[in-house]
């Protein structure tokens, strides 16, 4: 794949690309096997896309409020959803949605699956469980406050979770158990860990990353963004985070011993107005897809000049990015319910 | 995008805010309102846009000292805008133990919340019986009327017209902006309350500026309001200089700021206000060809000395 000097006035959506409108806000797209294309939508639905072009959605009545995430959930043919109902649900590609934990009154926001230990986790609240494949509960942790992002470490055996005044650690399943707390104050609204396992990254409220080395708890400040960042992606084995919250796409570099230890970001993509408010990294290539406020999206190549234009500016933020695991599908959804989706395979550089 | 108008009611326990709340619920009015209720509410009402919050004050990380936010409104407000279309408004309930600073504060601090929001008004339920003595006893009751936009004087019924006087001599003294509106069982036509873009603070004009004055200053309420006036064009740079000193300094102290200020050079009207050390400063319409052009700052707080607020204002006569 090639990412040379094109940013030409046609977006790969209308050259290579198909279209739909869902009607409701995309909270969330995932790439699920068969080529289908899932959508968590505001409205409680999740949509179902085929690969074909001319495949319509379908449509089933996942929450009976807002979808609030999404992830692929285990076996990579359903998607595990959190709602503003208090309900945590895994739909499959056949249209089947069953409820794994329903609370009333409590919001399921962030939720991660480990395909490496078969775990999925969701927080209710200040509460974050944990899940089997057969839907079990194994560990329930409670925190201080409200439970804004988690992640699990690359082998599914440690929890991360972010919240108010830090980030814990936790032992995925051991029961009864006190976290190791990773403390900095201010509000930790989302979290990453790296796929080496070795760091810790937290959004915040204040406009800023904080990053933790997990061997040691060193800090890492990130500061220097106009505003929240909203999304963070790990670029292939973890070289760079990139990030949503600024003109830019800004990636941290994590390579090397110190991580970003006093490094300064890459940004990439100058030359396109607003805030980058989504990112998702190509799975294999040093690649980001970045969704703008704008509606736009662009393609970046770290170490390249010109992004390439996947969408035009229109229908609202963009709200949700996803690629397909072999990397030959990009997927994007904006809060209008617009869904664009391009296939890479059919597109040459030109020459 | 469209602004969602976002309105706060506060008040004391049993004061009847969630009376209020249940006639805002179920009267046909042909709006539809997301509520954000607290745990210890007692809404009657069965709803798929009632959300319950824990009231997770956060202190903000930015080296203001009484830079509070409310942390889970943040993350609901987020949380509804997905659902947009669903609602026309936005309804908050607070516990009658909450201080409504982080409240108000989370709308000047989060930039995603005031891109998308737009705070209406700050609605405060008062027990026209009971609140002098919650006055004497209750910091936060005292708060919460300080910071309203608009008072209910609920349980008229059950106080005599000259106790009533007194009780509203007393907010007046304590809030110089609020509107109020005498009311039992809570019942008020609805667009007093909602819909009041009370935030725009227009209605500052209408103060009637020694009003105070004729206070007979019985009861000395740790938060006053103090008015400053003057029909003299101000200084643009010094006003801005004075107010975000005088803000950073005594900003704890300053619960609530509003003015509209006729800056000299300037054509349109000067609004600022500011909850405690958070200020914001606009022109906003242009003077009309007959209005006074009259400057007009209301400072609701306590310690506020009213001689040297209004010798440091003349300062700023241009």
């Amino acid at each position: 794949m090639s990412f040379s000097t094109e940013q030409g006035t046609t977006s790969l959506l209308d050259r290579i690309g198909t279209r739909q409108t869902l009607h409701a806000y995309v909270v969330g797209l995932a790439f699920l096997e068969g080529g289908f294309l899932a959508a968590a939508l505001g409205d409680g639905q999740v949509a179902l896309i085929g690969s074909e072009s001319a495949d319509a959605a379908r449509f089933v009545s996942a929450h009976s409020g807002a979808c609030l995430s999404l992830a692929v959930d285990l076996g990579g043919d359903r998607v595990l959803t959190g709602g503003d109902d208090g309900r945590l649900v895994s739909t499959d590609i056949a249209g089947t949605a069953s409820t794994i934990k329903a609370i009333s009154g409590r919001w399921v926001e962030p939720v991660a699956v480990s395909v490496a230990s078969g775990l999925r986790a969701a927080a209710f609240g200040k509460t974050v469980r944990l899940f089997t494949r057969d839907g079990s509960e194994v560990g329930a942790f409670d925190h201080p406050n409200t439970v804004g992002g988690l992640a699990f470490d690359p082998k599914g055996r440690r929890l991360a979770t972010a919240h108010y005044g830090g980030a814990s650690l936790w032992w995925a399943k051991a029961d009864g158990q006190q976290p190791k707390r990773l403390a900095w104050s201010g509000s930790h609204l989302s979290l990453a860990w790296s796929p080496d396992g070795e760091y810790i990254v937290t959004a915040m409220q204040e406009n800023e990353l904080h990053g933790w080395r997990v061997a040691d708890g060193a800090d890492m400040r990130m500061p220097g963004y106009p505003s929240k960042v909203r999304s963070m992606t790990w670029l292939p084995r973890g070289r760079y985070l990139a990030t949503s919250g600024a003109e830019p796409v800004v990636c941290w570099p994590f390579h090397g011993k110190s991580g970003p230890i006093g490094k300064a970001p890459l940004d990439l993509g100058w030359g396109f107005e607003g805030v980058v408010t989504v990112v998702a990294a190509h799975p294999r290539h040093d690649v980001v897809a970045a969704g703008y406020e704008d509606g736009a999206a662009i393609l970046v190549q770290i170490d390249r000049d010109h992004p390439v234009l996947v969408k035009p500016p229109g229908e609202g933020a963009v709200t949700a990015l996803a690629w397909s695991a072999d990397g030959q599908h990009l997927a994007l959804g904006t809060e209008s319910g617009f869904v664009g989706r391009v296939r890479l395979s059919d597109w040459r550089a030109p020459t | 995008m469209n602004q969602i108008p976002v309105t706060v009611l506060t008040g004391y326990l049993g004061a009847g805010k969630t009376t209020l709340l249940n006639r805002i619920l179920t009267e046909q009015h042909g709006k539809k309102y997301a509520v954000v209720v607290n745990e210890f509410g007692e809404i009657g009402i069965d709803n798929d846009l009632v959300v319950n919050a824990d009231e997770e004050v956060f202190e903000m990380n930015n080296g203001c000292i009484c830079c509070t936010v409310r942390g889970d409104l943040i993350r609901i407000l987020g949380g509804l805008m997905k659902r947009q279309g669903s609602f026309d408004g936005i309804l908050i309930e607070t516990t009658g133990l909450a201080d409504p600073a982080p409240v108000a504060q989370t709308f000047f601090v989060d930039e995603e919340v005031r891109r998308r929001t737009l705070l209406d008004s700050i609605v405060t339920v008062v027990d026209a019986r009971h609140v002098v003595q919650r006055l004497g006893d209750s910091h936060e009751a005292l708060e919460q009327i300080a910071f309203a936009d608009v008072v209910l004087l609920n349980k008229t019924d059950l106080v005599s017209a000259e106790e009533l006087t007194q009780v509203e001599k007393r907010i007046r003294s304590i809030n110089a902006t609020a509107i109020i509106h005498h009311t039992q069982r809570c019942k008020v036509d609805l667009d007093a309350v909602l819909g009041r873009r009370s935030f725009d603070l227009e209605r500052i004009l209408a103060i009637e500026p020694n009003f105070l004055l004729e206070d007979d200053h019985q009861h000395d309420d740790a938060v006053k309001s103090v008015c400053l006036l003057t029909d003299r064009p101000l200084d643009g740079a010094r006003l801005m200089g004075w107010l975000q000193r005088l803000l950073a300094e005594r900003g704890q102290d300053f619960l609530r700021t509003k003015g509209i200020l006729s800056i000299a050079g300037q054509d349109k009207q000067f609004v600022v206000q500011a909850v405690h050390m958070l200020m914001e400063g606009n022109f906003t319409r242009p003077w009309g060809p007959n209005e006074k052009r009259e400057s007009r700052l209301v400072f609701i707080g306590r310690n506020t000395d009213e001689a040297e607020l209004r010798r440091q204002f003349d300062t700023c006569i241009a």
